[in-house]
């Protein structure tokens, strides 16, 4: 049974493809796109999903919005099962999945909402209210009588969103919000998202904007080939990764002596290497600050051209690390 | 913006989804000349083949074009708006809302059969003119009421046949394939009598062929179709649109069921 | 040293081979070798069917029914040429691939033709299995020695009905869709092109109608075919359909480009 405290919960969640080819040979290609997914997501917050293209980010959403079965395991919405309980949950659920389809391109903006809006079964009283509210706050009052088709991307974008919240959810799924929105209207999002939360609405989120999750999500888990490869706050998993300082250390090539140097220096967690051209990039995950820069130019002493950089670690960091260290 | 959750209304999504039909129609309304030269090109062909069908070649050439109008309208028409439901992508955001995809598809075969019926209506105005004159209907009140129950019996198929294209993204397609092979079986141009004896049971499971069957007894005098006659038709067009219509829920959420463990919904 | 810059140019049998083997994949209808048997096979027979019933019903007796069932066979050439190559163009819109196309250095009337061969195949299998139906079930005769003019008056028949198609594909860069007047070609030849009664049983406007269209001369020119006429009089015959062909290719060709500069000032190569 589903912890009531859970907007979410799955169990064991696996869903496998198969795809057919060919006539009188078919080949049938199997996929497994989730392999055994457990998430618990708590209720009011926003949670956040991430993952490289085909981790399964999509299938996941698919799932716990009632678009698509499970082949294997349980997964339970607002305390409720996906598969059994799907009419119960639609009227509760919104999903944002966006991109260029998913909109009737040849009636209005208005025309779009209104048509979820009566499928919803928003009384007509407050239908035209609502609708008005909504685009008002996706800022697509002004083009909200044009048809669809003559939209750009980002104000389709929009449009989803604003079908996502038209029937007050109580939690949506978004399915890469930001995509394709320049830098205001992404913001302008970011902001909208924060303002359902304060409303009640829990918010599963997936993204590739590291930056995005990292303001947006208290609460991530990285996604990888169809296993959640870590599950917390953003300031676990970068503990997780290594900790919460890194150190990047940059000269033209590193001998093996050198890095082994590296490598021993006091409170390094992880080390990673990479070359850029005839530069050599170290990258020293911190665990504790007793590490000093001018430490690090004492161990290189035939370097006159080394550059030592500090910084937090990032969340594109963790999400690296996490994700490489799956395929390994 | 508190949180809400209300209740959705069969009656007010299928309007929603017949007001849709109507501005998607009125966005881009170059489709009515397809729809309406496909049954004037049939009324005037089967005029011309009719001619030595005896003195009531005028009814049977209206019946026949009139109803494959109503029939690729309504039967066609209604899978075709989910096949575009399938392009747009606009099937998952639908079938996520919470009113039952069924509702939505009744709101368009609505649409279908009054777009159908005005296709009915142009062949009859084109019959009309290329004879001189309009045919003799014995009973035309009995016959106009006749009339709109076959377009229920059509509509009943209809749905049907629009769960088909939510099923499978390859509908249209072996729809294209069959479009004659139903014009044949369902007996829409020809009476089915005519048809070989072991195709009948197939004819019958279609409520149309026993409706089209019944708008013959009704308008040609002498006509020869089923055994059972008027009566016997009629019966048989209520009882297999009931049955029909009895189903349709149980079918779409069978296809639902299907496509949400195949995961097609946004294939195209 | 920085990759140097190229300005490739493809041949004409390169862009040719990839539309003719590539763009039909792109098609729902050419995807699934069940659907493409489905329209050799079960089209010509279905409507063929359907219409000697018509006649049967009508009146007519066997001579009538064998006419209308050589008119169909050859009638349902028009799916896999026109309807099929007007989805193809079609297609291109939907799934936004169509300006990558034309915004190519591909020779346009290679990119055009090519992307015909497949459908005038299925349209050479198409009519030829509908005439062995109209033999089998209707009594048709089609003896050997009048091969070698069918086979003649067939393949010009396909690619006649191919550049015709082509030629509708090109309204789709300016319409939403060209689907539409595939459709309407589609039951106009039902009609006017002495598919189901002889073109003179009509009104002469409508003669000179049927006379414009591409099926109406294949057709007359098989039927000549079956009917084992005089090489000479087959040969006029063809002439028109050899004409009817290259006039819907470059008209194809011509309004591919009128139509490739409208869009692109209208901007409704996104549209469909």
């Amino acid at each position: 049974m589903p912890n009531d405290s859970s907007a979410i919960e799955t169990h064991g969640i696996t869903r496998d493809f198969d795809s057919r080819k060919g006539f009188l040979f078919r080949e049938v290609t199997h996929t497994e796109a989730l392999k055994g997914i457990d998430l618990t997501v708590e209720r009011g917050a926003i949670f956040g999903l991430l993952g490289p293209n085909g981790a399964g980010k999509t299938t996941l959403t698919k799932i716990l919005s009632t678009l698509l079965l499970p082949t294997q395991g349980q997964a339970f919405v607002l305390g409720h099962d996906v598969v059994r309980d799907a009419d119960w949950l639609r009227p509760r659920m919104g999903l944002v999945l966006g991109g260029e389809r998913g909109l009737y391109t040849r009636i209005s903006a208005r025309e779009n909402l209104r048509y979820f809006a009566d499928l919803y079964g928003i009384p007509r009283t407050d239908r035209e209210r609502r609708i008005d509210e909504v685009l008002a706050r996706v800022d697509l009052e002004e083009a909200a009588d044009r048809r669809v088709e003559e939209y750009s991307r980002g104000m389709k974008q929009k449009l989803h969103l604003a079908r996502g919240i038209l029937h007050r959810p109580q939690i949506l799924f978004l399915d890469e919000p930001t995509i394709g929105l320049d830098p205001k209207s992404a913001r302008e999002t970011r902001k909208l998202v924060r303002s359902l939360v304060a409303d009640g609405v829990t918010i599963f989120l997936t993204t590739h904007y590291m930056f995005e999750a990292e303001e947006l999500c208290p609460k991530l888990a990285v996604l990888s080939k169809g296993r959640i490869v870590a599950q917390d706050t953003v300031a676990n998993l970068r503990h997780l990764v290594g900790g919460d300082r890194t150190l990047d250390v940059e000269a033209y090539g590193f001998d093996d002596r050198e890095l082994d140097s590296l490598r021993h220096l006091p409170g390094v967690s992880r080390f990673l290497t990479e070359e850029f051209g005839p530069v050599s990039r170290v990258t020293l995950r911190m665990r504790t600050d007793e590490l000093r820069v001018d430490q690090v130019h004492a161990a290189l002493p035939n370097h006159p051209e080394l550059m030592v950089r500090e910084r937090r670690t990032s969340m594109e960091d963790v999400y690296l690390d996490l994700v490489e260290e799956e395929a390994r | 913006m508190a949180t809400a959750t209300v209740q959705y209304s069969r009656a007010r999504s299928t309007y929603a989804a017949l007001r849709l039909s109507v501005l998607q129609f009125l966005a881009d309304p170059q489709w009515l000349v397809p729809s309406m030269i496909a049954p004037v090109v049939f009324a005037l062909v089967s005029f011309e083949l009719f001619r030595g069908a005896g003195p009531y070649f005028l009814t049977y050439a209206i019946l026949g074009a009139g109803m494959m109008s109503m029939w690729g309208q309504t039967l066609y028409g209604s899978g075709w708006a989910t096949g575009m439901d399938r392009e747009f992508g606009t099937l998952e955001p639908t079938i996520q809302a919470p009113t039952p995809y069924l509702y939505v598809v009744v709101g368009r075969v609505l649409w279908n059969v009054i777009s159908g019926l005005i296709g009915g209506g142009i062949v009859y105005v084109v019959i009309v003119i290329v004879a001189g004159g309009p045919p003799a209907v014995p009973n035309p009140v009995g016959f106009a009421l006749l009339f709109v129950f076959v377009m229920v019996t059509l509509a009943s198929v209809g749905v049907i046949f629009a769960a088909f294209y939510v099923y499978t993204r390859y509908a249209g397609f072996i729809q294209n394939i069959g479009e004659f092979a139903f014009y044949i079986g369902t007996g829409c141009m020809f009476p089915v009598v005519l048809l070989p004896f072991v195709t009948n049971p197939v004819s019958l499971a279609f409520p149309p062929t026993w409706g089209l069957d019944a708008l013959r007894y009704l308008s040609i005098p002498g006509y020869q179709g089923f055994g059972w006659g008027f009566w016997g038709d009629l019966a048989g067009a209520v009882a297999t649109t009931v049955v029909y219509l009895s189903v349709a829920g149980l079918v779409f959420q069978r296809v639902e069921r299907h496509v949400l463990e195949e995961g097609n919904l946004s294939e195209y | 040293m920085a990759t140097p810059l190229l300005a490739y140019r493809p041949s004409f049998w390169q862009t040719f081979w990839t539309n003719a083997v590539m763009a039909p994949r792109t098609s729902l209808g050419f995807m699934r070798v069940d659907f493409v048997l489905g329209t050799i096979f079960i089209v010509p027979l279905t409507q063929m069917v359907f219409f000697a019933f018509v006649v049967q019903l009508g009146g007519g007796g066997a001579s009538e029914i064998a006419y209308t069932a050589v008119g169909n066979a050859v009638a349902t050439v028009t799916y896999s040429s026109v309807f099929s190559v007007c989805q193809t163009t079609d297609s291109e819109k939907q799934q936004g691939t169509m300006e990558h196309l034309l915004v190519s250095p591909a020779n346009r009337f290679a990119l055009y033709f090519g992307r015909g061969l497949i459908p005038i195949l299925i349209s050479l299998a198409t009519v030829a299995v509908g005439l062995t139906y109209a033999a089998l079930i209707y009594g048709v005769s089609i003896p050997l020695a009048v091969f070698p003019t069918l086979i003649v008056s067939i393949v010009l028949t396909a690619f006649a009905m191919v550049g015709f198609g082509l030629l509708l594909g090109g309204v789709a860069l300016y319409l939403r869709t060209s689907i539409i007047l595939g459709n309407i070609f589609l039951f106009v030849g039902l009609l006017l092109s002495g598919v189901n009664f002889p073109l003179s049983s009509l009104p002469v406007p409508l003669q000179w109608a049927g006379d414009a269209l591409p099926l109406t001369w294949g057709l007359a020119a098989i039927r000549a075919a079956v009917a084992g006429e005089s090489l000479g009089s087959i040969a006029v015959l063809w002439g028109a359909v050899g004409i009817a062909a290259v006039a819907s290719f470059g008209a194809a060709v011509g309004l591919w480009k009128v139509f490739e500069r409208r869009a692109l000032s209208t901007g409704s190569i996104a549209r469909f």
